[in-house]
């Protein structure tokens, strides 16, 4: 695998992870709550930075745990059925993305998660009051949103495996970076003194949009993978291309 | 309030309390806060929220808090829609 065909990977890997909502929905209800109880400002943006770091933290372990284990069990390249799993996998969670990411018939932006579960992230937003515990509220975005991450993060740690060991640290800082994108948006709005109310009004009105793009994003991705490594290396190997 | 309401919470699934005007300015002022208002502005606006609920529920013995949060957005959207739609939407931003 050449190198612009890795990094081409891990950044359409990276920009799937960012389109998911549920640290964007939780920065969100946390910096509302924080500036709803008169806390100071940099209190609020403390709290929203803990946040964001915990999502940091957590999506570099992620991707780099998977870098990992790809490395130890691929020793000789990646098994062009690994390869067909992802790109499954991949193509699933596209479909999925595209029937159930929102909720049906709800107004907001209520996303997939099950109920109790939405209601207990909820609380526990809504009771943060330290940094540690919205650093730790960032971990858990993170592993809640683990089904539909679990593609475009395979996608990315199995193309990074196929780079010497330092690019393999720019890859994952890459992934990394871009998939905090949006999360850092919002931020960076809500730092500059922009409305929630705003914020969130955009989120609801193009919630379908961002929702079409995630799963068609998933879809692209499963086929480039599975034409690029499964097919077209199956053809080589039969010396047909 | 001359005479005390039952709020019936969450379609019964919660005990039945008492109408509490703390709480719903409480809960008003904090959407207007979270639109970045003014404090004096969020007081205001929470206290002439909470005097068009009662004038409303004059003459009710039993309300639900589904009621009470439909109606408060009502005024709320007439004095501050942003922080109306922010209480209206507080539960389904996850």
């Amino acid at each position: 695998m050449d190198y612009p065909t890795v990094f081409g990977i891990i950044g359409l890997a990276a920009l799937i992870h960012a389109s998911f909502q549920l640290s964007v929905s939780m920065v969100t209800l946390l910096s509302g709550h924080s500036l709803g109880s008169k806390a100071r400002s940099n209190h609020t943006m403390a709290l929203v930075g803990a946040f964001f770091a915990g999502v940091v933290v957590m999506t570099m372990l992620s991707v780099s745990f998977l870098a990992y284990l790809g490395e130890q069990l691929f020793r000789h390249g990646v098994p062009q059925l690994v390869w067909s799993v992802v790109a499954g996998l991949s193509m699933g969670l596209g479909v999925a993305v595209w029937a159930f990411y929102y909720r049906r018939g709800k107004s907001g932006t209520s996303l997939w998660l099950p109920r109790t579960m939405a209601r207990f992230l909820s609380e526990r937003t809504k009771a943060t009051a330290n940094t540690a515990e919205s650093f730790s509220l960032g971990i858990a975005s993170v592993l809640a949103e683990g089904i539909f991450i679990v593609a475009p993060a395979s996608a990315a740690a199995l193309a990074m495996i196929h780079l010497p060991a330092p690019l393999q640290l720019a890859g994952m800082v890459l992934y990394t970076a871009i998939a905090s994108l949006g999360i850092l948006l919002v931020i960076m709005l809500i730092g500059s003194g922009h409305k929630l109310s705003h914020i969130q009004r955009w989120r609801e009105e193009n919630k379908r949009f961002l929702q079409f793009a995630a799963g068609s994003a998933l879809l692209v991705l499963g086929f480039y993978v599975y034409v690029n490594e499964v097919v077209a290396a199956a053809a080589l190997a039969r010396g047909g291309m | 309030m001359s005479h005390s309401v039952d709020v019936v919470k969450r379609g019964g699934k919660r005990p039945t309390e008492a109408y509490s005007r703390k709480k719903l300015e409480a809960s008003v002022y904090a959407a207007c806060l979270s639109v970045r208002s003014l404090d004096g502005h969020a007081k205001q606006t929470a206290a002439q929220v909470a005097d068009a609920i009662e004038a409303w529920m004059k003459n009710k013995s039993e309300i639900t808090s589904t009621d009470i949060r439909r109606q408060a957005s009502k005024a709320l959207s007439k004095l501050h829609p942003d922080a109306a739609y922010l209480y209206q939407h507080h539960r389904v931003i996850l």
